[in-house]
């Protein structure tokens, strides 16, 4: 087993991200996909495995039209919705009819435009089946629910006699199987998604293999919710007790800050802080879960080694380093969590990649990956 | 010399090997295994540079080769074509970062401060006024369910104030804009049984006024103040503005995260945040110079404005006090207090023209 390793450094990716900034000010953003794509160059590049590079290969001219129509959306999607509540609500709809294509055409696009060592990845899955996934079960889920909940209020008059102590416990239990249900739903779906985007990834003419259970990423749903609590409670007490000392906000708000805004600022903080260490935990569990589960040709293996204290650890601090320098120190804050990510993978490298060699593809257009992008659906699978 | 690696075609295997360049612009790359590549220098293609990421020179049949030195590939490569990108020129030359820097700073900084305001301010008002209806429709629905109350005012009250307001307020913005139809609402608001006092206006015109504003307004002068606060408003067409400034920062900050990586989405839903209530500070200072200029035409004194803004917040914060206990729910009310700060340059405003009101100005400077 070998780790993966990261060459770039803070201070050389500043210079290509102020820079990329200045240009895309300067075109009034007409810029954006070929500073999406230097950045992108630039991450993979200085990812290798044993001496051998990753490579971005899409060219900011592949990128534009996408870019411009996925613009055209989001701005046309953001005045609807204000202009016209309704209007806006079937721009979502049409949306996420077209999601599941958005994240098929962009997984093709981006392995397709990916190689290490000179040979490049492909994706080959089916769109039928990122439909089924991503739309067909939950609306089933969504069905199969409504008639339970059907069936339970026709049911509700039979016992409207019992005392209501008894109904609080039967409402209760109502509520935790729904929860579990509901968790378990979301298990299944990612057990699926993964399974889709690992499964139809090939390398060369190498596939990739990935058995999952449904099971392990419920447990660690239930692990992750369980943790949570803790937590969750202390935030709660944080945040009350912070607000007696505040007093009146509103009043005498002279200053550049007012207490409201203060307050607002600090439960922000506080907010993300948890959601980011609970979020490690579960980040994590999946990865290692995953990986260990993930094989290339059937012979090549993968280990995560990531640790939730220190993901949630880099994601903190990055976050505090980028507020406190107004967002200067984003480029040190990439470049450390890609460092984080990329040594804590792990791959076989003793049967080498020397046989690999690249296979034909049909072109693909970068349209999903662009619609995508402008509005933040984020379908890379990271490394 | 420059040492490297060489692949096949499409192949990942790989082989160590030297390319060199000769004066008579062939090249040669020589295998460990002693295989020999050579042609003309001016058929290879070169990757551009970046940072000092390994560079990738493609070869006529389609074989690459990969090697770390940069320095040494842009030395060869200069004298035949230009292979340094502009770009790679900025990012290299101190002088220029500096520049990026500050130009990027100095933008950012007045395009939000600024630009943002201004461009939306131009849009709102070069849009056609229909727009203001078009952008209200549902909005009154929507507040009478979620929010409101029926109003408890008597119908002698909601006449008499309805009457006044109609006859010898609305008239006032004719001036400015002839085709606004104001329309005046009375609602009850309540909100974990405090009973809010408030003003609000809808760009298409309708105004709204709590049963709790009325209850607290001592004078006419006083709700004539805060309902031509009002229909500064709508005057000065915020509702649309907003909408616009808020695409605007949305469409700006996304560009500016790159390729948003969830990492810097988290700071952006704070700044955005802090960025929009600064501009609907802006508009209330707007809002407020609209009023007080109005008031002095029909010879209210701008003090009636502070004294029942003031009212509302005292008894807002004596409210808060009194709820204390269960305090859920009740951060919406700070929120629509910290867009209307009792700051101090407000009450200064309103004494500067409560001054031009006493020596009998219509026009303060």
């Amino acid at each position: 087993m070998e780790a993966l390793k990261f060459n770039g450094s803070g201070s050389e990716y500043f210079k290509i991200w102020i820079v990329n900034i200045l240009l895309t000010i300067l075109t009034i953003g007409i810029y954006y996909p070929w500073a999406k794509v230097r950045n992108r160059r630039y991450f993979y590049a200085n990812s290798t495995l044993s001496d051998r590079n990753f490579e971005y290969h899409a060219t900011g001219k592949q990128l534009f039209i996408g870019f411009l129509i996925g613009a055209v959306f989001f701005i046309l999607y953001n005045i609807l919705g204000q202009v016209n509540p309704a209007l806006g609500g079937i721009l979502l709809i049409i949306f996420l009819l077209a999601l599941p294509w958005l994240i098929w055409r962009s997984l093709m696009f981006n392995m397709k435009v990916t190689s290490f060592s000179n040979v490049h990845f492909a994706f080959k899955g089916e769109l039928r089946r990122v439909y089924t996934i991503f739309l067909g079960y939950p609306i089933l889920f969504f069905l199969l629910i409504s008639i339970v909940g059907a069936i339970a209020s026709t049911l509700m008059p039979i016992i409207q006699t019992a005392d209501r102590s008894i109904l609080a416990i039967v409402g209760f239990i109502v509520g935790f199987c729904f929860m579990f249900v509901y968790l378990y739903f979301f298990a299944f779906v990612k057990k699926n998604s993964t399974e889709y985007f690992i499964g139809n990834s090939h390398y060369g003419q190498g596939a990739f293999q990935t058995e999952l259970e449904t099971k392990k990423f419920f447990i660690i749903i239930l692990k992750t919710i369980g943790i949570s609590f803790i937590p969750m409670t202390v935030v709660a007490v944080l945040i009350g007790s912070m607000r007696s000392m505040v007093g009146n906000p509103y009043v005498g708000a002279s200053g550049f800050v007012s207490g409201a805004e203060l307050l607002f600022i600090i439960g922000y903080f506080v907010m993300i802080f948890v959601m980011m260490l609970i979020m490690s935990y579960m980040i994590t569990r999946e990865r290692t879960y995953i990986y260990e589960n993930t094989l290339l040709d059937n012979k090549i293996a993968f280990e995560s080694t990531l640790r939730a204290r220190d993901l949630a650890w880099v994601m903190v601090s990055n976050i505090f380093l980028i507020f406190i320098t107004v967002g200067l120190a984003y480029p040190w804050a990439k470049v450390r969590m890609a460092k984080l990510m990329l040594e804590n993978t792990w791959v076989d490298t003793d049967i080498g990649f020397d046989e690999y060699i690249s296979q034909k593809q049909q072109e693909v257009s970068a349209l999903g990956d662009q619609i995508g992008d402008a509005f933040d659906v984020d379908v890379g699978i990271a490394l | 010399m420059i040492e490297g690696k060489w692949h096949p075609k499409d192949s990942a295997s790989q082989i160590n090997a030297l390319l060199s360049v000769n004066d008579l612009g062939r090249y040669t790359i020589e295998l460990e295994d002693n295989k020999i590549y050579r042609g003309d220098f001016s058929k290879l293609q070169v990757s551009e540079r970046l940072g000092s990421v390994a560079r990738k020179i493609t070869l006529e049949n389609g074989s690459v080769f990969v090697t770390n030195n940069n320095d040494a590939i842009d030395k060869i490569f200069k004298q035949y074509q230009k292979v340094n990108g502009f770009i790679h020129y900025l990012e290299t030359h101190l002088g220029w970062i500096a520049v990026a820097l500050v130009i990027t700073l100095a933008s950012a900084f007045s395009f939000f401060k600024w630009g943002v305001p201004w461009t939306s301010q131009k849009i709102a008002h070069a849009l056609p006024y229909e727009t203001n209806k078009l952008i209200s429709s549902g909005t009154m629905d929507f507040l009478d369910n979620y929010m409101f109350d029926e109003t408890n005012l008597t119908k002698e009250t909601q006449d008499r104030i309805s009457r006044h307001f109609y006859e010898k307020v609305a008239p006032l913005s004719i001036e400015d804009e002839n085709k606004i139809v104001y329309k005046l609402h009375f609602r009850s608001w309540k909100m974990n049984e405090t009973e809010i006092p408030n003003a609000l206006a809808l760009p298409s015109g309708d105004i709204i006024v709590t049963d709790k504003f009325i209850e607290l307004a001592k004078t006419q002068d006083e709700i004539d103040s805060v309902l031509l606060h009002e229909m500064g408003h709508v005057v000065h067409r915020h509702g649309l503005e907003m909408m616009i400034e808020g695409t605007f920062v949305t469409v700006a900050v996304m560009m500016i995260s790159g390729d948003g990586s969830g990492l810097g989405d988290m700071g952006i839903g704070l700044g955005s945040a802090l960025v929009s209530s600064s501009y609907s500070r802006g508009h209330e200072s707007e809002a407020d110079l609209y009023a007080f200029k109005k008031m002095l035409l029909v010879k209210i004194d701008p003090k009636s404005f502070s004294a029942i803004m003031n009212r509302m917040s005292i008894y807002m914060s004596e409210e808060e006090n009194r709820t204390k206990g269960n305090n859920q729910e009740d951060a919406s009310i700070l929120d629509y207090f910290s867009s209307h700060p009792t700051t101090k340059k407000r009450i200064e405003l309103a004494n500067h023209y409560s001054e031009c009101f006493k020596e009998g100005l219509t026009i303060c400077k």
